[in-house]
C-alpha cells in the first residue's frame, strides 16, 4: 500500500481543483498514482474516491473490466489483485498502488494463445451477451487456483457471485470444469 | 473480427461452418479478452459525464429546485431542471403513430411515479456529477399515489377491446360442463435486469449527432431521436457493435436517453450517461404486473368444453402497456367455446415494458397451471390431460399450423425426463426430508416477421463483408450471419466479416420477438446470392476471365475457389478472379421488402413496428412450441425450493446454429426459474418506490441456483416461417417454465401456489 495520506490538502492550503467548498463536503485533492496492471506501470492523477473499477474504464481505456451494479453485488468487475479475485467496484485506486492487478486483457499470452478459461468459455458457449463473461472469466481462473473447482457443485457455490442474467451458468460451470482438468499440476 | 482457431480438424470445418452447424461463436475471442468495445465505453476527446436526479415522490408536483450548490461543486458544467433543459420535439411512438404533444421534457415537472428524472448535472468527471447530483434539493407537492394493482384507489382499469376473443358460448358451456376449476393466477413486477445498464454516450458535430447506445433498434431509436431534435434522419447516427443484454429493454430512446443527447446540444461537448443500478429498476419498465383468473370447464374424459379467461396488467399514468394475458390461453388446447378479455390498470409507475417473450409468459404461467388443476380435478396424468386436448389446428385463427411438433416435444421430453416413472399423487415421492416433484408445462411464442435488408461485399482478396444495422445481443446473429454468408457465397467463414450495429448500415427493424435471425439470415441470404451471381457473371462473361472461354452456362464456388460444375478447366481463388478481371469489390444490397416500395413504407418498415408481417397471415399460423420437464425438492421443514433438473423439448424449426440456439434456450429457461422462485419488484407502499432495486435484493438466479439443463429439439424446417426454415428461439424458452415449476411444487407439495414468486412463507 501507498503510504500517501489522501484526505489531507496539498500544503499550499489550496485544492487543486481550484473550487470552494460548502463545508460539508471536503473538496478532494488529486492523487499520483502509479498501479501496476496486467505487467505494466499506469501513473494517473485522480482524486481519492475514483475507484479501481473508473480508473479502468474512464482513465486507462481498459474496458474490459465491466461496470454491471458499481455495489458489490454482480462480479462483473472482478479483478485479481496480487493474484487474488477482487471487486473493482468496490476498490479505490489509491488502495492498489503497489500492488500486482490483473485484468481480463492481461490474461492471455503476450501472443495472443488464450489461457485454458478463456478457451474453455469459447469451446463450451458459456456466455451470450458478454457483458458478465470478463468477470465471470476472472473469478474462474481464482476459483480454480483456490481449489475451489473439485466439483461441479463446489464450482456452482464458489463462481456464485458472478451473476449471468443471460443464463450461461450450465456452460460457465462446464468450462470451469474442463479449464480445471485441463490446468492441473 | 478474426475467428478463434477452434479444436477442430479441417474435415469438420464445413459441417460446424454450414448453417446448422455448431460453429462456435465468431465474436467471441473479442468478448473473452476484452477487446469487445461496448456502446457506451468508446474512449471520446473532451467526454463529460451526467449524473440524473430521480423524484423522490410517487405522484405531485415539482416546487422548486435547488441547483445553487450543485452549480458551484468541483468539475460542474451544468445542472438541467425542467426549466433550464432546452425544449425538444414530440416524438412519434413504436408503431409511428404522431405524438400527443408537439413538445417534449424528459425531466418531469409533474411526478408520476418513483424515481422520474428531475434533474440531471453534468461534470467533468463521473465522480464529480455523483457528488454534484447530491447537492440538488428538490421541494415537491405530493400527492396520494396509486402503488400497485393491489391499491384500493387502482379500480377495475379500463377494457382493451383488441385484447377481447370469443369463439362459441364460453359462459354457458363452463355452466354446464360436469367438471369445472376455476383459479386465480398473479405475477408481479418483474425486471429485465440485463448486466449492462442502460446508457449512452451522445456527440454532437454541428446537426449531426452520434449515439453511442446499446440498442435493440438502431433504426427505430435514430428515429426517435432525429424527431426530439428536428434533425433529418440521415442525421444521426446509433452505434451498438455489442450490446450486454436487453431482453426486450433497450429498444427504445427513453428519457435519460433525450437528457443525455440535450445536454450534449446545450454544452457542444459529448456526454456519457450511465444509469447506476437502482436507476435501472425505475427508468424503464420491466414486465407488468399480471392477474388472471382461469375457469375451465371439461367432460369427465377431461375433453375441454370451455375456456373463460380474465386478464388484468398494471400501466402506468401517463402511458399505455398491454401485456397480452390471452395469448397462449387462446391458441394452446382445443376448445369449442372461448372467451378472453382484458383489463389494463393505471398505477404509478414507470410505463411497463418488454420483458422476455411478453404477453405469453404471463399468459402460459395462468393457462398451464389451469390444465394442471383440472388434471388433478378428473384424476388424469397432467401430461396426458394435455393430449386429450391437443388442438390439431390454431383455434382462434381456425388455421392449420405452419408446423408444431409440440406431440413431439412432449414424448422426447417425457422420455428423457423418465416422466413413465412418476407417481400422480401429490406428496406422494420424497428422498428424506425433501419432498420431490415433478411437473410439466408447454410453452409457445408466435413466429413474429419482417421484411429485412443486407448488404455483402466480395473484396479484392476474396474477402466478404456482411453490413447490418442489426444486433447482436448475445443471440449470435455475428455468427449465424457469417454461416449464411458462407454457405451462400461458397467460402470459408474466416473468410466473412459481419458488421453489425451502425444505423449506416443496411436498414433494420427491431430485435425482439425473436424475429431477429428469421429476417436476416433471408436477408443475407438473398444479398450473398446476388454478390454471388454477379461473381459468377463476372467470371463468365468477363474477356479477361479464364473462365470466358469455357461457354459454360454457370460455374461454382467452394472453399473460395472458383471452378465449373464438373471440375474442367481452371479453378481460381475468388481473390485471382477479382485480380485478372480487375474489381475492387462486388456490392450487394439484398432485401425481402415487396417489389415497389416506396421510399416512405421502407423508412417505416425499418423505424416502427407497424410493418410486422401478423404470424397468421395468409394460410397458417405460424410457433414455436416447447415442453418443460421439471423436477423439484421441497424441503418438508422449510418450504425452500430448490429446482434439481429440466428436460425441455423445444420446436424452434430448423436451427441455424444449434450450440447457441440452446444457450438462448438454457438462458429463457433459467430466466424462468427466476421468475418462479425468485424475483418480484417490491413497492413501498407508502411512497410507490420499488425497495429492492438493485442485484442483492432483487434476487437474480446465480450459478449456484441452477441445476444441469438438458435441451432437445425437435423442429423441423418450416419453410411458411422464414426463408431458410426457421421459427423464434430466444423468446420461447422462458415461456411454460413458471408453470411447470409451479406445478411440481403441487407435486411435490400438494399446496398449489398460483402467486410468483413461489417463496417458501407461501408453502409453511
Amino acid at each position: 500500500m501507498s503510504s500517501q495520506t489522501i484526505i489531507d490538502p496539498p500544503e499550499d492550503g489550496h485544492f487543486r481543483n481550484g473550487v470552494a467548498t460548502n463545508g460539508l463536503t471536503p473538496s478532494p485533492t488529486t492523487l499520483s498514482l502509479h498501479l501496476t496492471i496486467n505487467g505494466r506501470d499506469h501513473a494517473l492523477e485522480i482524486e481519492p474516491r475514483v475507484t479501481l473499477l473508473d480508473a479502468l474504464r474512464e482513465r486507462l481505456a481498459l474496458t474490459g473490466t465491466k461496470k454491471g451494479c458499481d455495489q458489490g453485488q454482480c462480479g462483473a468487475c472482478t479483478v485479481h489483485v496480487d493474484g487474488e479475485r477482487v471487486l473493482a467496484c468496490l476498490t479505490l485506486a489509491a488502495q492498489v498502488e503497489g500492488r500486482s492487478i490483473t485484468t481480463i486483457e492481461g490474461l492471455a499470452d503476450e501472443d495472443g494463445t488464450l489461457h485454458a478459461v478463456q478457451a474453455a468459455f469459447l469451446e463450451q458457449d458459456a456466455f451470450q451477451c458478454g457483458y458478465c463473461t470478463p468477470g465471470q472469466i476472472m473469478s474462474a481462473v481464482a476459483c480454480i487456483r483456490e481449489g475451489h473447482a473439485g466439483s461441479d457443485e463446489e464450482i456452482r457455490e464458489y463462481m456464485a457471485g458472478n451473476l449471468c442474467r443471460c443464463g450461461a451458468y450450465p456452460h460457465i460451470v462446464a468450462a470451469v470444469r474442463q479449464a480445471a482438468q485441463e490446468l492441473r499440476p | 473480427m478474426t475467428v478463434h482457431d477452434m479444436k477442430h480438424a479441417a474435415s469438420d470445418s464445413a459441417r460446424l461452418e454450414a448453417v446448422g452447424g455448431r460453429l462456435s461463436r465468431v465474436d467471441g475471442p473479442a468478448k473473452i479478452t476484452g477487446a469487445a468495445h461496448y456502446a457506451f465505453e468508446q474512449q471520446l476527446e473532451g467526454l463529460t459525464h451526467a449524473v440524473l436526479v430521480g423524484a423522490t415522490i410517487a405522484a405531485g408536483k415539482v416546487t422548486a429546485i435547488d441547483t445553487r450548490a450543485a452549480e458551484t461543486a468541483p468539475g460542474v458544467l451544468a445542472v438541467l431542471t425542467p426549466d433550464t433543459i432546452m425544449a425538444l420535439k414530440g416524438a412519434s411512438d413504436w408503431f409511428g403513430n404522431p405524438p400527443a404533444l408537439s413538445t417534449y421534457c424528459p425531466l418531469a415537472r409533474e411526478v408520476t411515479f418513483s424515481g422520474q428524472h428531475v434533474a440531471a448535472v453534468v461534470a467533468e468527471t463521473f465522480e464529480q456529477a455523483v457528488a454534484a447530483a447530491a447537492l440538488v434539493k428538490v421541494w415537491y407537492d405530493e400527492t396520494p399515489a396509486i402503488v400497485d394493482l393491489s391499491d384500493g384507489k387502482a379500480g377495475d382499469g379500463i377494457p382493451i377491446d383488441a385484447m377481447a376473443k370469443e369463439w362459441g358460448d364460453a359462459q354457458a358451456a363452463f355452466a354446464a360442463a360436469p367438471v369445472r376449476i376455476c383459479a386465480a393466477y398473479n405475477t408481479p413486477r418483474e425486471f429485465q435486469a440485463a448486466m449492462e445498464p442502460h446508457g449512452l454516450i451522445a456527440r454532437w458535430e454541428g446537426d449531426e449527432l452520434t449515439v453511442w447506445e446499446p440498442s435493440q433498434w438502431l433504426d427505430g431509436m435514430a428515429r426517435t431521436y432525429a424527431e426530439w431534435f428536428g434533425v433529418p434522419f440521415e442525421n444521426v447516427r446509433l452505434v451498438s457493435p455489442y450490446i450486454g443484454g436487453g431482453f426486450g429493454s433497450k429498444a427504445l430512446a427513453l428519457a435519460h436517453s433525450a437528457v443525455a443527447a440535450a445536454a450534449a446540444r446545450m454544452l457542444g461537448r459529448p456526454v456519457k450517461l450511465v444509469l447506476n443500478r437502482p436507476q435501472n429498476f425505475t427508468s424503464y419498465g420491466g414486465r407488468a404486473a399480471t392477474r388472471q383468473t382461469v375457469a375451465i370447464g371439461a367432460d369427465r374424459d377431461g375433453k375441454i368444453q370451455s375456456i373463460v379467461h380474465r386478464g388484468v396488467n398494471e400501466t402506468a399514468v401517463d402511458g399505455m402497456w398491454v401485456e397480452p394475458l390471452g395469448s397462449v390461453t387462446s391458441i394452446m388446447y382445443a376448445t369449442p367455446n372461448f372467451s378472453s378479455k382484458q383489463n389494463v390498470v393505471r398505477v404509478n409507475t414507470v410505463v411497463p415494458g418488454a420483458k422476455r417473450a411478453p404477453g405469453e409468459n404471463p399468459s402460459a404461467f395462468g393457462i398451464e397451471c389451469a390444465i394442471d388443476e383440472l388434471a388433478y380435478e378428473l384424476g388424469l396424468d397432467p401430461l396426458e390431460m394435455r393430449l386429450i386436448n391437443y388442438a390439431e389446428q390454431d383455434p382462434h385463427a381456425k388455421k392449420p399450423w405452419s408446423t408444431r411438433q409440440l406431440r413431439e416435444a412432449f414424448a422426447a421430453g417425457a422420455e428423457a425426463f423418465g416422466w413413465a416413472k412418476r407417481s400422480n399423487a401429490p406428496r406422494s415421492m420424497r428422498e428424506d426430508r425433501q419432498l420431490i416433484g415433478w411437473g410439466v408445462a408447454a410453452g409457445t411464442y408466435p413466429v413474429r416477421r419482417a421484411h429485412g435488408e443486407a448488404v455483402v461485399n466480395i473484396l479484392a482478396d476474396g474477402s466478404v463483408e456482411v453490413e447490418s444495422s442489426s444486433i447482436d445481443m448475445g443471440q449470435g446473429t455475428y455468427t449465424i450471419l457469417a454461416q449464411t454468408a458462407a454457405e451462400t457465397l461458397g467460402v470459408p467463414v474466416s473468410q466473412v466479416s459481419v458488421k453489425l450495429g451502425d444505423s449506416h448500415f443496411a436498414r433494420a427493424g427491431v430485435t425482439g420477438g425473436s424475429r431477429l435471425a428469421g429476417v436476416m439470415t433471408g436477408a443475407v441470404h438473398k444479398a450473398a446470392g446476388q454478390a454471388l451471381d454477379e461473381l459468377i457473371g463476372l467470371a463468365l462473361s468477363d474477356p479477361r476471365s479464364p473462365f470466358h472461354r469455357l461457354q459454360a452456362n454457370t460455374l461454382v464456388v467452394k472453399d473460395g475457389r472458383i471452378a465449373s460444375p464438373r471440375g474442367e478447366g481452371p479453378e481460381l481463388s475468388i481473390a485471382e478472379l477479382m485480380s485478372v478481371v480487375g474489381r475492387e469489390r462486388i456490392e450487394a444490397k439484398g432485401d425481402t421488402l415487396p417489389a415497389r416500395t416506396t421510399p416512405e413504407e421502407r423508412y417505416a418498415n425499418y423505424t416502427t413496428i407497424a410493418k410486422s408481417i401478423p404470424h397468421t397471415e395468409g394460410d397458417y399460423s405460424r410457433h414455436s412450441w416447447c415442453a418443460h420437464f421439471v423436477e423439484v425438492r421441497v424441503d418438508e421443514d422449510f418450504g425452500t425450493v430448490r429446482v434439481s433438473r429440466v428436460v425441455s423439448a423445444l420446436d424452434s424449426g430448423r436451427l441455424y446454429n444449434p450450440k447457441l440456439a440452446e444457450s438462448q434456450w438454457k438462458g429463457g429457461i433459467i430466466m424462468g426459474i427466476g421468475q418462479a422462485l425468485l424475483e418480484e419488484g417490491i413497492v413501498d407502499r407508502r411512497h410507490g418506490r420499488i425497495v429492492n432495486g438493485n442485484f442483492a435484493d432483487y434476487m437474480l438466479p446465480t450459478n449456484a441456483d441452477i441445476p444441469d439443463i438438458q435441451t432437445i429439439s425437435v423442429g423441423i424446417p418450416d419453410p411458411h416461417s422464414s426463408a431458410l426454415g426457421g421459427k423464434g428461439v430466444g423468446e420461447l424458452g422462458i415461456v411454460g417454465v413458471a408453470p411447470a415449476i409451479a406445478n411440481a411444487v403441487f407435486h411435490a407439495t400438494g399446496k398449489r401456489v398460483r402467486d410468483l414468486p413461489i417463496t417458501l412463507e407461501k408453502l409453511i
